[in-house]
């Protein structure tokens, strides 16, 4: 008993690597996705050493050095309305991002997952599930998630918080489509037969094979997640000042569109490629791990 | 997968345009827009638009107390008196001349032959219809408390009224200048609604009002002072400045006021359009809630004072402020230049020590703001510059209404806010947002000194003005020792208009007037 899981084991090892290098040259061959993940490493790398690229603090204010425009002495990206330094604020700007698409990504998986794992794997669950999953669907994202910060008040996590639960709802789905399809197969079977228990089934054995829409989802979900963050904090509703967030930043920016479009345009751009990365590169992963797809 | 690209490659740029929307909105196509030809003096069309950012409540001088129906009222119904604009100085309008018999009686005597828009003769039975309507509970007029110490309003004759308050009421005349104290017509308002249809003797009258988009007033050619030059005036909402202006760019619009700092590098880059600023009566403050700890304790808001750099502050403005240590601003009737010696000067090596001796930086203060520019503007610079001397400030901005019901139940530790101070007098700056009578109301930093009080109760209640004036700059320079505020600047008043528009006087409480305003 005990050598046959050992050699399982090391089966699935084989295995799992090789699925990584086949991914992995997929996304290659895929130009944009390249483009895409080096923007990716790019800002997290700008996040995770934002400290050692940055000769200003995001907050600190130079009121006798306001509105320098792009290629100032020491403010190669200029200054804002405050004479604060612009690249530090979008370098800064990048680890807000990063984390509030990951943080409220990973929340909007933990739920969505479960549900859909319930709703796939129990026919009794499903119907109430995917009713209340519906009722999250019939409102649009962006005023859901308004709502909630309404209620929660205006604050970064509460923004993490909001589009984490918008995010329960499409991932649910996924998950509950390719349970419904996994339980099907024999290897199910075999392991019902075998009187597994559904936790062990499901955590075990359905959920380590629907890895790939998942990966896809939230890859995609993280650029929308980001746009969403900025959106709302445009909207005032996110980051409160100074925090240097990307969408704050425009709306904060945007009364000086006629004298220091800068202040505007540098964190549009941000904006702009790293929700454009983020998208290619889920785009380059769904084909990427698709099993039909020929690797030639 | 394409698809999916050109998506990508079509909505991001729609998104990043949406998000500037501020400006950038469609230009409607300029040329031959109304009167902005210029040139041929004889030829111009004499008519004017205004835009302002949201529309008035109503246009009611009773039923109103904001800043946008006033500026409608002010040219559809006149006051008893009025605030000259260049001198300060209360004069004669509507009232001919006042005496004073003895201290709680106003005998104001009327102009005559004057008619209202409606034909209704102006006389004494209109100025007391208004006021005993003013001061009704029932009718119960948000602005009642001008007219607080009235005590009764008597007819003498036709052009004769008699006013008695049942005590000295030394601010009497700038309350009856004050716009919400307009005259109206006595019958429009018993048999229609003034709020919607006003009826006033002004130089312009009523003619239509599209909720949401504009109000239309035209000529009283029947104006008791001459007929205006000005054929047709447009109030018109445009809620973004920098829409509004965009179309004084393409001639929509001809005239805003208002302006803030971050559009006046804008204005005065076009050479066709003329910026105006003259330094007014508003006061801006960073407030501290003394009821709270530390806040009540004096070190703690002197060595708050000494950290703002407010010299810096007023500097960022672009010329749309003053820098003064006073509470009454020295466009205010109260203020004295001695004041400027007192206050807690930009100092952080003393702001510091303070901090230090006293551990006030250990813990985080709630530092609440309204949403508005200006004030997020005061407290960017403020929460940066506490923070270089170890005070830490956690800032939370919320909607104007929600801001104005938090600061008045005291839900806050540090905040910013301004007074207008529309009647230009000192008394209605330190009264309602300084006296103990008015906490937990307007008194919003919960400020409350004996002394202080009884000077602001002499002031309100003298009829002396040089007495009335010594009283405030006395209790003035005890609220500035005290410090419950930090002033952070005297506001500027501020309006643009296309460079054909003549003659527009802008007073120091932000009003004007459009009678005397011409085209070429």
């Amino acid at each position: 008993m005990s050598t046959q899981t050992v050699t399982a084991k090391g089966l699935k090892n084989v295995e799992k690597d090789s699925v990584f290098k086949d991914t992995m040259k997929r996304m290659l061959k895929n130009k944009l996705a390249v483009i895409g993940l080096v923007i990716i490493t790019i800002q997290i790398l700008l996040a995770a050493f934002a400290p050692f690229l940055t000769s200003y603090a995001p907050d600190t204010q130079t009121l006798s050095a306001r509105e320098l425009p792009i290629g100032s002495e020491g403010h190669w990206l200029g200054t804002d309305n405050y004479g604060r330094d612009m690249w530090s604020r979008i370098v800064y700007g990048a680890r807000i991002s990063i984390l509030v698409g990951l943080g409220s990504v990973a929340l909007g998986l933990i739920g969505g997952v479960i549900l859909g794992l319930l709703s796939g794997y129990y026919k009794k669950l499903d119907a109430i599930i995917m009713r209340i999953m519906d009722l999250l669907f019939s409102f649009p994202g962006i005023l859901l998630a308004m709502l909630i910060i309404a209620i929660l008040g205006t604050s970064l996590v509460n923004v993490v918080i909001a589009i984490s639960i918008w995010s329960i709802p499409n991932c649910a789905r996924i998950v509950r489509g390719s349970v419904l399809s996994a339980k099907k197969e024999e290897y199910i079977l075999a392991q019902r037969s075998l009187g597994a228990s559904d936790r062990r089934i499901m955590f075990k054995h359905i959920l380590p094979n629907i890895t790939a829409p998942i990966i896809v989802f939230a890859t995609m979900r993280m650029a929308t997640a980001i746009l969403s963050t900025s959106a709302l904090s445009y909207l005032g509703l996110g980051a409160q000042p100074p925090t240097p967030e990307w969408g704050a930043m425009i709306a904060a920016g945007q009364d000086y569109m006629w004298t220091s479009p800068h202040m505007t345009i540098v964190p549009g751009i941000a904006i702009m490629l790293v929700v454009f990365a983020f998208n290619v590169v889920g785009d380059g992963l769904r084909d990427a791990l698709d099993p039909n797809m020929e690797l030639d | 997968m394409y698809e999916k690209l050109l998506f990508l490659l079509v909505a991001i740029p729609i998104l990043l345009l949406a998000a500037c929307t501020g400006g950038s909105e469609s230009q409607p196509e300029g040329g031959n827009a109304e009167g902005n030809e210029g040139g041929g003096s004889g030829s111009a069309d004499q008519t004017l638009t205004y835009a302002s950012t949201s529309d008035a409540p109503g246009l009611s001088p009773i039923d109103t107390n904001d800043s946008v129906s006033s500026h409608v009222i002010e040219q559809v119904y006149e006051t008893l008196f009025k605030r000259n604009a260049e001198t300060g100085e209360i004069e004669p309008l509507l009232a001919k001349s006042y005496e004073n018999p003895d201290d709680n009686t106003w005998v104001i005597k009327l102009k005559e032959d004057i008619k209202f828009h409606d034909g209704t003769p102006f006389n004494a039975e209109a100025v007391k219809y208004t006021f005993e309507t003013f001061l009704d509970p029932e009718r119960a007029a948000p602005r009642a408390s001008l007219l607080a110490p009235v005590e009764s309003i008597e007819v003498k004759d036709e052009y004769t009224v008699v006013i008695k308050t049942n005590k000295p009421y030394g601010a009497m005349l700038a309350a009856l200048s004050h716009s919400n104290a307009s005259i109206v017509s006595p019958e429009a308002d018993k048999s229609g609604n003034l709020n919607e249809n006003p009826v006033g003797t002004g130089p312009f009258k009523f003619v239509s009002w599209e909720k949401g988009n504009e109000i239309v007033l035209e000529k009283n050619a029947d104006y008791w002072q001459g007929e205006p030059t000005l054929n047709q005036v447009t109030f018109k909402v445009v809620p973004s400045v920098s829409t509004a202006i965009s179309m004084m760019e393409t001639g929509e619009v001809d005239f805003i006021d208002g302006v803030t700092s971050q559009h006046t590098s804008r204005l005065e880059g076009n050479g066709s359009i003329n910026l105006i600023k003259k330094e007014g009566t508003p006061v801006y403050y960073m407030g501290f809630n003394m009821e709270k700890e530390p806040m009540n304790n004096p070190e703690f808001r002197k060595a708050l004072a000494h950290a703002i750099d407010r010299d810096a502050y007023v500097e960022s403005l672009n010329g749309l402020g003053v820098r003064s240590n006073s509470f009454v601003g020295p466009q205010v009737f109260g203020y004295d230049e001695s004041a400027e010696d007192l206050g807690y000067s930009y100092d952080p090596e003393k702001a510091k020590q303070i901090i230090e001796e006293n551990g006030f930086g250990d813990q985080t203060y709630h530092m609440l703001v309204a949403n508005r520019d200006m004030y997020i503007n005061m407290a960017e610079i403020a929460q940066a510059q506490l923070s270089e001397v170890g005070i830490n400030v956690e800032m939370e901005m919320i909607e104007w209404g929600t801001f104005l019901d938090m600061t008045a139940e005291g839900n806050f530790d540090l905040t910013f806010l301004g007074w207008s101070n529309v009647t230009g007098d000192g008394s209605e700056l330190l009264y309602p947002n300084l006296h103990t009578d008015n906490l937990g109301s307007s008194n919003r930093t919960r400020y409350s000194n004996k002394e202080f009080d009884e000077l602001v109760v002499k002031s309100r209640t003298t009829t002396d003005q040089e007495k009335r004036k010594e009283y405030l700059a006395e209790a003035n320079a005890l609220a500035i020792k005290d410090a419950p505020w930090v002033p952070m600047h005297h506001g500027v008043v501020t309006a643009a208009v296309v460079d054909s528009v003549k003659g527009l006087e802008l007073s120091p409480t932000g009003s004007w007037r459009l009678y005397k305003v011409s085209r070429e």
